[in-house]
């Protein structure tokens, strides 16, 4: 289960400076818990890196590590340099990528 | 209840009746342990152990690790004593943000005896029947009391004479 | 300014915010309808609290901020997995919550705020992940969702979350005053090697720091409640077993009549507290 939500304001100025927020809903386990009942560790899985680009070009990004947690949260601001799409990639450890997409007007 | 005298003696009998009320338990570890007899008198303010539970003297350093260690005395999650306080700089999960529940510890030593605080730390439910305080050596009376921890107190004799030790120090 | 003197200048600051209110002419109702969940209620029975006040009172600026925000409140995945689930068909039936009980904004309106009830065929009570799990099972002819699971949580986080704002309204009747008994007995009851009840925390030190924490009072007007050291949505149950464990006694299990009837009376405690689901706490 990683369901990804995102803020995209639909309107804004050019050149006007908007809040981004980002969430996605993952259980970041960190390979460092134990089974209770088996004794084994549960293998890590987690959202490893977050890459957003405008347009194709990259506006944001971060690696994320074992000690994320829960449902990892990212918010930023972004200056906006005209009509175009944001897109939202998360990459799971395995190599899953989770998209979410959103457009953004300017006037 | 007047409880001035000879307090309770928990001896392996009441261990043994336990067992078999819940034959369950015969084969575990969870058997009561033998607690140290001890003897309640009047203190000047309240009841009093004057008695060391064991003869032997308090460690005050160790003391002050079984004050601060959450699975042990935890004091510290409800007592503020200012000297250790001061530590918290530079042991922080240690010292820092001690609790409000009960009185500061400062000088504690000159309100109460040597005996009432032993009093205190062994039973308080004894000298203060509402207190939200546990009683550190005690191990019957209690209701659903989790497996692991049946018939066992939260402190050692001499892990109570070691606190106490430090205690005696805060005048 | 430590945070304690901050509550209490807070308490102070909303009384007298009251006060002057009163005076211009309104009446505390409306003062409380504003924003119920930073202000003090007046209890409607006597008990052991003068005023009530919601766990959001006693959390941190930042938690709070956080479950005030829609987009931030984590809490929020589960509310729209569980409004999802809503019109999903389940089971041999054939059927979805919707079938039945259609838009949940108005048929879902007002559950949170009188659950657990006393359910007849069982002779007690029933909390409203049972009602939900009876519905599967009974109407939906679907398996009940496991107490853990993250479908139960999200429909539990969406029923109740169509009371969001409307006060706690339990009101005692014949038919579970005696569940309520009992919950009230379990609450005054000491328990576990540390030997303390429910009111020793939540009803004598409220307010005051147990080394970093602040003791609330208790309430659960915000469950299922997202607590950070979960990192997920819990139910009251699992609070309740929680809070067991901590005093070192033996829990009760989810689900259990024990805890119900605990519900009840926790619940009926808060009575005109808003309903917050899904809260953040840490």
């Amino acid at each position: 289960m990683a369901k990804p939500r995102i803020k995209v304001p639909k309107m804004a100025k050019v050149g006007e400076i908007v809040e981004i927020k980002s969430m996605i809903s993952h259980k970041m386990e960190s390979g460092r818990r134990k089974d209770k009942k088996t004794g084994k560790v549960i293998p890590r899985k987690i959202i490893n890196a977050l890459k957003v680009t405008f347009n194709g070009k990259l506006v944001f990004s971060a690696s994320l590590h074992p000690s994320v947690s829960a449902n990892p949260y990212f918010a930023f601001d972004f200056k906006v340099p005209g009509s175009g799409d944001m897109v939202f990639e998360w990459t799971e450890d395995g190599g899953k990528v989770i998209t979410a997409k959103k457009s953004l007007k300017a006037a | 209840m007047k409880l001035s005298g000879i307090a309770t003696v928990f001896c392996s009998f009441v261990g043994l009746a336990g067992l078999m009320i819940q034959p369950a338990l015969a084969g575990d570890k969870d058997k009561m342990m033998m607690l140290v007899k001890y003897e309640i008198s009047d203190g000047p303010a309240i009841k009093a152990i004057n008695k060391s539970l064991t003869g032997k003297p308090g460690d005050p350093k160790k003391g002050e690790d079984l004050m601060a260690n959450r699975k042990k005395g935890n004091c510290f999650a409800c007592h503020m004593i200012s000297s250790l306080a001061a530590k918290a700089k530079d042991n922080p999960k240690k010292y820092a943000d001690m609790g409000e529940i009960g009185p500061p510890l400062d000088g504690v030593a000159g309100r109460y005896t040597e005996g009432e605080l032993r009093m205190m730390l062994v039973d308080s439910h004894k000298v203060f029947p509402d207190t939200i305080m546990p009683s550190f050596y005690r191990n019957t009376g209690f209701t659903r009391i989790k497996g692991k921890f049946k018939g066992k107190t939260v402190l050692k004799a001499q892990e109570v004479e070691d606190i106490l030790s430090l205690l005696k120090t805060f005048k | 300014m430590t945070p304690i003197s901050g509550i209490k200048m807070m308490k102070k600051m909303i009384k007298l915010t009251v006060g002057v209110l009163l005076l211009a002419g309104f009446s505390t109702s409306a003062v409380l309808a504003a924003d119920g969940k930073s202000e003090a209620v007046k209890p409607a029975a006597e008990f052991g609290l003068d005023e009530i006040w919601s766990g959001y009172h006693f959390a941190k600026k930042e938690t709070q901020a956080l479950q005030d925000d829609d987009f931030d409140n984590p809490g929020n995945l589960w509310l729209e997995e569980g409004a999802a689930l809503w019109s999903k068909v389940d089971g041999d039936a054939k059927k979805s919550c919707q079938s039945c009980h259609n838009d949940a904004s108005k048929s879902m309106k007002g559950v949170a705020t009188r659950y657990p009830v006393y359910y007849a065929p069982r002779k007690k009570l029933i909390n409203i992940e049972q009602r939900i799990n009876l519905c599967r099972t009974e109407q939906m002819k679907a398996k009940p969702w496991k107490w853990k699971s993250k479908q139960l949580l999200a429909m539990a986080v969406y029923v109740n979350n169509q009371s969001k704002g409307m006060p706690v309204n339990i009101r005692i009747t014949a038919e579970n005053k005696p569940f309520w008994e009992k919950g009230k007995a379990f609450y005054y009851k000491r328990r576990g090697q540390l030997d303390m009840s429910c009111a020793h925390c939540h009803e004598k030190y409220y307010g005051k720091h147990i080394r970093s924490n602040v003791l609330s009072q208790g309430h659960i007007n915000g469950f299922p409640t997202y607590r950070l050291k979960w990192q997920k949505p819990g139910s009251v149950h699992r609070r309740f077993k929680g809070c067991n464990k901590q005093v070192r006694a033996k829990p009760y299990g989810l689900g259990s009549d024990e805890y119900n009837n605990l519900e009840l009376y926790v619940k009926w405690r808060g009575n005109g507290l808003p309903v917050e689901t899904p809260a953040v706490r840490n």
